[in-house]
């Protein structure tokens, strides 16, 4: 006769009344909830302020890359799986050149224009491919940052393959971080509770099942233009602050590599999650940076890092840790599993 | 001589029992019913019968999801199975026709079939390709058809004869009459009737509404909640009241 046993897995009992309303009896109860919810803003706030000048720099990219990331992971929540966040990123880089270079308006006032017409324009140009499901509109978003690049390079408008210099420059470092990070934080906090709002419900129902949405009378082609203006003024910011950042825009802003880091972060950290993929960014982005010590080969280690995360722990870094954090598991018998010979 | 025997059966999804310490014995030639309401625990049933449960399994420990635990075991022609993945249990003879017809819709209704009959010999697949069609004449005259464009009638029985394309000895169908007009239920259980005679194969079959398929069984099993509730001969089944009034929609009175 043996005993059977299995691996039980339960909540942590600390949601004690419902979801929203906790019961908290001890200080340890309250430092379990409110550590990891602390931590990473406290942690990003030292990455930010305390490293050495060069790696300040390496943060605020990530910041910047995170963003990305969120935006690309928002519009994938939604459906829309984009392979071209580069096109906003490069189309909000432009827009705010242009304002600033030929208008001559100060940085606050290009940057929030840039993102705003920055938008609209990228809105305009996935508007054809809205209609378009999976791999199509990939494929469309894939294409279009391809094309407009090569009409930049041959017609030589806003710079040509010289691109737009000499534009106005943030103040400080300072001023660089926290512009960084408030708009990292503020995207995070926006897009998680728009998600949660019953008008972020539509979004995701987008993804589900399509017909069910069109069937309850919502026009889904609205809601996905709704969808894409707000993932890419996100982009477009970010597009807007580097081209700052960087005081000068070319035709990198299209490259592949912009549309690729989103994808990657998200699948580090977990897809669907939108802290997974802040995670993610925050992980790779100095990542890579470390690596460029071995040269052009840092692409194949980072590859092969990249390719054994996603075999070993396909549900994403984020789930895997919120998962650990937030069960107990334990081995019970299993009733009827004692066998009877 | 048993040809397959279910022992002390019992599957969690996480910490939610599904089937609770379920046995149940198939015969030789026989045709069993395994009737359950919503819930009972008829598909998990048949999947851990197929073995399809494993894949599940993997996959959901896999990406961090719902962990399953089986435990019993599964026995067929007397040998335990409990951990045989469902390729290998197809080349041993046992076929899955699953929940809701599923079809290879790109696909046309003759390619469906030589899909799953990749694993015969040339002759044998002529055999049962026109074994389906006799049986399913209607499938004959949309040969070309797309199975996707298909009614769910005529989907369910192309996936029917995927699985007996499989040529299997043990014939496992789960709600074969799911969401199908009166009309079709009985083409249908007349259909399976005539597998029967035709090649000796032994069936189980599942199903929630057990009025359509009592003419044709010759055992079953009630099922609730994952336990076994009742069974016996298709006369017992049909004479116990509570059995009637549940899955039979008759009550006693009524004669």
């Amino acid at each position: 006769m043996s005993t059977e046993r299995r691996r039980e897995r339960i909540d942590r009992p600390i949601k004690a009344v419902t979801d929203d309303i906790f019961c908290l009896s001890s200080m340890r109860e309250i430092a379990y909830l409110v550590i990891p919810r602390i931590l990473p803003i406290v942690g990003l706030l030292l990455l930010g302020f305390l490293v050495p000048t060069y790696w300040r720099k390496v943060i605020v990219i990530t910041f910047i890359m995170g963003m990305m990331a969120l935006s690309w992971d928002f519009m994938a929540s939604c459906g829309l799986t984009s392979l071209g966040q580069a096109l906003f990123f490069a189309i909000g880089a432009y827009s705010s050149a242009a304002v600033n270079h030929y208008l001559g308006l100060p940085i606050y006032l290009s940057i929030p224009l840039g993102t705003l017409i920055g938008a609209i324009i990228s809105t305009a140009c996935i508007y054809p491919a809205l209609g378009l499901r999976g791999i199509y509109f990939s494929m469309v978003t894939l294409i279009i940052p391809l094309m407009l690049m090569r009409v930049v390079e041959t017609t030589g408008i806003l710079g040509g393959t010289e691109g737009i210099t000499g534009l106005t420059h943030f103040p400080g470092m300072f001023i660089t971080t926290t512009i960084s990070m408030a708009a990292l934080w503020a995207t995070f906090f926006g897009l998680r509770r728009l998600i949660d709002s019953d008008y972020g419900h539509i979004f995701v129902a987008l993804k589900d099942n399509d017909r069910a949405v069109e069937a309850s009378g919502l026009s889904i082609r609205w809601f996905k233009v709704q969808a894409i203006f707000i993932g890419s003024a996100i982009c477009c910011f970010c597009g807007a602050f580097m081209t700052h950042y960087y005081m000068s825009v070319g035709m990198s802003a299209f490259a592949v590599d912009l549309s690729i880091f989103p994808i990657a972060a998200s699948v580090v950290g977990g897809m669907g999650t939108l802290a997974g993929p802040l995670l993610g960014a925050i992980i790779l982005g100095p990542l890579s940076e470390a690596l460029r010590t071995f040269g052009s080969f840092r692409v194949v280690i980072y590859a092969a890092l990249l390719g054994t995360f996603i075999v070993t722990l396909p549900e994403g870094l984020f789930p895997y840790l919120a998962r650990k954090y937030q069960q107990i598991e334990r081995w019970v018998e299993a009733p009827g599993g004692i066998s009877e010979d | 001589m048993s040809m397959l025997s279910v022992k002390n059966l019992t599957v969690f999804y996480e910490n939610a029992i599904a089937i609770n310490k379920l046995s149940i014995s198939v015969n030789k030639d026989e045709i069993v019913g395994v009737i359950g309401p919503n819930s009972a625990g008829k598909t998990t049933l048949m999947n851990t019968i197929s073995g399809l449960m494993l894949d599940t399994k993997l996959k959901e420990d896999r990406r961090g999801g719902i962990r399953i635990s089986i435990f019993g075991s599964v026995e067929y022609l007397d040998e335990n199975i409990t951990n045989l993945w469902p390729d290998k249990r197809v080349r041993k003879g046992i076929a899955l026709c699953r929940e809701r017809h599923p079809v290879f819709g790109e696909s046309d209704v003759e390619e469906n079939l030589k899909i799953s009959g990749y694993l015969s010999s040339k002759e044998q697949v002529k055999e049962s390709l026109s074994l389906v069609y006799d049986t399913f004449p209607k499938l004959l005259t949309m040969r070309r058809r797309k199975a996707g464009l298909m009614s769910g009638g005529e989907q369910q029985m192309l996936a029917i004869g995927i699985a007996l394309m499989a040529r299997p000895r043990l014939l496992l169908l789960d709600e074969p009459l799911l969401g199908l007009s009166p009309n079709i239920q009985a083409q249908l259980v007349e259909a399976i009737q005539k597998i029967k005679q035709q090649t000796n194969m032994t069936i189980l079959i599942t199903e929630q509404f057990a009025r359509p398929l009592i003419p044709i069984i010759d055992r079953g099993y009630v099922i609730e909640n994952g336990m076994f509730a009742f069974g016996g001969s298709k006369d017992e089944l049909y004479d116990n009241p509570d059995v009637r009034k549940a899955y039979f929609g008759v009550d006693y009175d009524e004669e």
